[in-house]
């Protein structure tokens, strides 16, 4: 007989990603997928069926999912569930259940975050902002060193971020 | 009127004459811009909310607090920082056991946070509060008669309860009524109301179908409409439905729809130089701009 995924099913994996419970009212009616951009991605987004894992318990599967990452982030979706799943939160659920149990789907912009505020360089493009006619540097977080400092320290006491603190110092 | 300015990452860094198009125009409507020192990312989704939800507050609650400082509500054009900014506040202000635990976090940095300031996206203010008889009377030029066609952005719609201002949400016209407010014409079609699809993962992890999205919209524009121009107000839609277009013609694409941002239109309407409001682009707006001179 082949295995059944079921019998080692996490029956609690549903509390472990969304305590809420809204997940629960799901019954697979595809609206989170219909008008979903990507919906269209090679492996395709169907949010469906993450909440259908979720529920089952298919941690393993979970886990190795990439999909909740293609998502564009619009929210359709959640306007759309007729049953108030709220399958975008889902998605950021999953996403951050994923970075809770594999340190490698921890986003390595939350690094640059930590260490300037920003992921794009905003503090850095001085020539371009003054041949428009705009204030050379903006009043970001990098002008204000110690306020950088209380930034990273109020980071710090994150749980995540403190397991995987090696990740932030390499960079200083 | 006065709101602290959010412009986010990419508009500063990486669009700023759509900063400096925002800066000049708004002024002009009588809104004042204060900028709020040391913000930070809003932030974005696929940074903090997709790694752990207390770090995800903790960020928005410092932005906040800096509005919340100077009484200020915020004044957002991108739309993630938008959405994430609101969302952000509607768990600390609805949930009394996030907004402690976001307080505690924030308190050794001096800051707290009550939720008192407000998230308003640009185009809400334009016309809610400033209006399109206000816009219309301010403007010294018209763009008499200009086809144009609009890029709603999807996080100003969804969900409705949480970031929407149109009315009603899941049908948009605001952004489509400013344009007209600048005397353009604008025209209706099939994929109007579908995602530019430049946000988040997928454009980065499937290039070839994103395209194939994004080339849906442009080719319905191009045989739907008799539009020149994209008018956008979310720097995301913009950059995207520019760049793509591009991508695209190193392929086989022949697309020339030149993409604005409202405030930057608004801005060449009001008379500021073109050279300052609208130039970086991918795809040339040089036809658009002549109308200005």
């Amino acid at each position: 007989m082949p295995p059944n995924p079921l019998a080692q099913a996490n029956h609690d994996l549903w509390k472990e990603v969304d305590e809420s419970g809204e997940l629960r009212y799901c019954f697979n009616c595809s609206t989170c997928i219909s008008g979903c951009p990507a919906s269209e991605a090679n492996p395709p987004l169907l949010i469906r069926n993450l909440a259908r894992m979720v529920i089952l318990g298919l941690e393993d599967e979970l886990l190795e999912e990439d999909t909740p990452w293609t998502c564009v982030t619009c929210s359709r979706c959640e306007e759309m569930c007729p049953q108030d799943v709220k399958p975008f939160e889902l998605c950021l659920a999953i996403r951050r259940w994923q970075s809770q149990n594999d340190e490698t789907r921890i986003p390595p912009s939350i690094v640059e975050i930590y260490h300037r505020g920003y992921t794009q360089a905003v503090e850095k493009n001085t020539e371009q902002r003054k041949s428009l006619g705009l204030p050379e540097k903006l009043p970001v977080l990098t002008e204000y060193p110690e306020e950088l400092k209380k930034f990273q320290e109020m980071l710090m006491k994150n749980e995540v971020i403190k397991e995987n603190d090696y990740m932030f110092k390499s960079g200083e | 009127m006065k709101y602290g300015l959010f412009l986010g990452c990419n508009t500063p860094a990486i669009r700023p004459d759509v900063e400096r198009a925002i800066r000049v125009s708004m002024p002009k409507l009588d809104v004042e811009l204060i900028d709020l020192e040391g913000y930070v990312c809003c932030p974005a989704f696929g940074t903090f909310p997709s790694t752990d939800e207390e770090a995800y507050l903790s960020v928005s609650g410092w932005n906040l607090s800096l509005a919340e400082k100077k009484g200020l509500d915020l004044l957002v054009e991108c739309g993630s920082c938008y959405s994430s900014l609101s969302m952000g506040r509607e768990h600390i202000t609805h949930d009394e056991k996030k907004k402690a635990r976001v307080n505690e976090l924030l308190a050794p940095t001096g800051r707290t946070v009550e939720g008192k300031s407000k998230v308003r996206h640009i185009t809400d203010v334009l016309y809610n509060e400033i209006g399109c008889e206000k816009i219309t009377k301010t403007i010294g030029k018209q763009l008499d008669g200009l086809h144009a066609v609009i890029q709603y952005p999807c996080h100003t719609l969804f969900p409705h309860e949480l970031v929407g201002f149109d009315s009603p949400p899941a049908r948009p016209h605001i952004l489509g009524n400013l344009v007209e407010a600048l005397g353009a014409k604008v025209d209706h079609f099939s994929c109007e109301y579908t995602c530019c699809g430049g946000a988040g993962g997928f454009h980065r992890s499937s290039a070839i179908e994103a395209k194939t999205f994004a080339q849906r919209k442009l080719d319905a524009i191009k045989q739907e409409t008799k539009a020149e121009i994209v008018v956008v107000s979310c720097i995301t839609c913009l950059m995207h439905l520019d760049n793509v277009q591009k991508e695209l013609n190193e392929g086989n694409g022949n697309y020339d729809l030149a993409v604005f941002d409202y405030n930057q239109l608004l801005a060449l309407c009001m008379g500021f130089d073109p050279q300052q409001v609208a130039s970086i682009c991918a795809i040339p707006r040089d036809k658009i701009i002549a109308r200005f001179s």
